[in-house]
């Protein structure tokens, strides 16, 4: 029961997957020229004037720490954080003096 | 029991580390003009970090490196970057005010002094990845207590 | 015709579905759910990629910024999404291992069947 009910849920994934990778009708692979410029303007945007506003020639930093900085603070704030929760889950716990 | 490595893995270790040191520096130092940034050349020099921990033992490890200096030394990094942020609040949080009018970081584009607070805030994020990786690898190798 | 990016993307997401299906090794869970990740990571890099005719796009990276400009390149924003992205891959799995050595010590054991039945 379980193994069968396992095996045809991996079947119906492996469907619904092959369902999204199809270029026809699912996700798009590698638009260029008008399909470019009308669904990614934000990245022609970030391109054509990154260097005038920010400063930096490597767009993906400029991206990082000056357009989408907030992102960047969220992510500074869960690494302390989960590597504080590590230090402190591999700490010398009270019960082991008494042992 | 006997926590390092053979003799060919620690001459090998002992020529490398420092390549890989350089080469993590150069990553986070340049980071605004080549491929990379803070976070991969933070973790370049980590992974330098981890290789000097699994090759000469926790042993010689626990003798050289501070493991609570290095978590001061994370909070300090964020603290950096934070600060980093504020320097343009007198418009809006984020707000590049070096680049343009600042003293300092106002060079052409593609030097190295150049892009406002982008190599502060590479050279801060890039801190606090390293010690950040370094101080969870010597949590979990630091864990053996149970057995004795 | 599916690209090859997707279908490396999308067996990689559906390698790890089966590990979280069929093994029961802690230390396995972990590297199934970072497989995962990297799996939506190749995926969401695939999909910034640019197919102008006849030329082929570079890096965002302007490095002899004059002679560059205006030639086609490849998206940035997914890139520095999947950047930050990697980060909380990094943070998940040192906290992950930490919970793991945690219940080995507890337990003696990985397996997950018997880690729930042993002291409820």
């Amino acid at each position: 029961m379980r193994k069968t009910f396992g095996a045809l849920s991996l079947l119906f994934i492996l469907g619904i997957l092959l369902l999204i990778a199809n270029p026809n009708y699912g996700l798009k692979f590698g638009l260029g020229g008008e399909d470019w410029q009308k669904y990614r303007y934000t990245d022609q945007y970030y391109i054509d004037h990154g260097i005038e506003e920010t400063g930096g020639t490597n767009i993906v930093t400029d991206i990082v720490f000056d357009y989408r900085g907030y992102d960047t603070l969220g992510e500074a704030t869960v690494l302390f954080t989960s590597i504080a929760g590590a230090v402190a889950l591999l700490r010398k716990w009270r019960e082991e003096n008494e042992e | 029991m006997k926590s390092d490595m053979g003799l060919i893995v620690k001459t090998m270790a002992r020529a490398t580390i420092p390549l890989i040191g350089i080469f993590g520096a150069y990553v986070v130092s340049h980071g605004h003009l080549t491929p990379g940034g803070g976070f991969q050349g933070g973790a370049t020099i980590a992974g330098a970090g981890i290789l000097f921990l699994i090759a000469f033992g926790i042993d010689e490890a626990k003798k050289r490196i501070n493991k609570s200096l290095y978590s001061a030394l994370e909070g300090l990094g964020g603290l950096v970057f934070l600060g980093a942020a504020m320097l343009g609040l007198s418009v809006v949080f984020f707000y590049n005010t070096l680049w343009h009018n600042g003293p300092v970081f106002d060079g052409k584009p593609g030097t190295l002094l150049s892009a406002g607070y982008l190599p502060i805030m590479n050279l801060a994020v890039g801190l606090k990845v390293y010690t950040g990786l370094m101080s969870a690898v010597f949590a979990i190798a630091l864990f053996r207590r149970w057995r004795k | 015709m599916i690209p090859l990016q997707f279908v490396t993307a999308f067996l990689m997401v559906f390698m790890g579905i089966y590990a979280f299906l069929y093994k029961r090794n802690l230390i396995k869970l972990i590297l199934a759910l970072n497989l995962i990740d990297a799996g939506i990571h190749l995926l969401l890099i695939s999909l910034g990629y640019r197919l102008e005719n006849g030329i082929l796009p570079t890096a965002p990276i302007y490095t002899g910024y004059e002679t560059l400009k205006g030639t086609p390149m490849v998206g940035p924003i997914p890139q520095a999404l999947v950047l930050t992205s990697i980060v909380i891959g990094v943070c998940v799995l040192s906290l992950a291992m930490a919970l793991t050595i945690n219940a080995y010590r507890h337990y003696r054991t990985l397996d997950v069947n018997k880690l729930r039945r042993l002291r409820g």
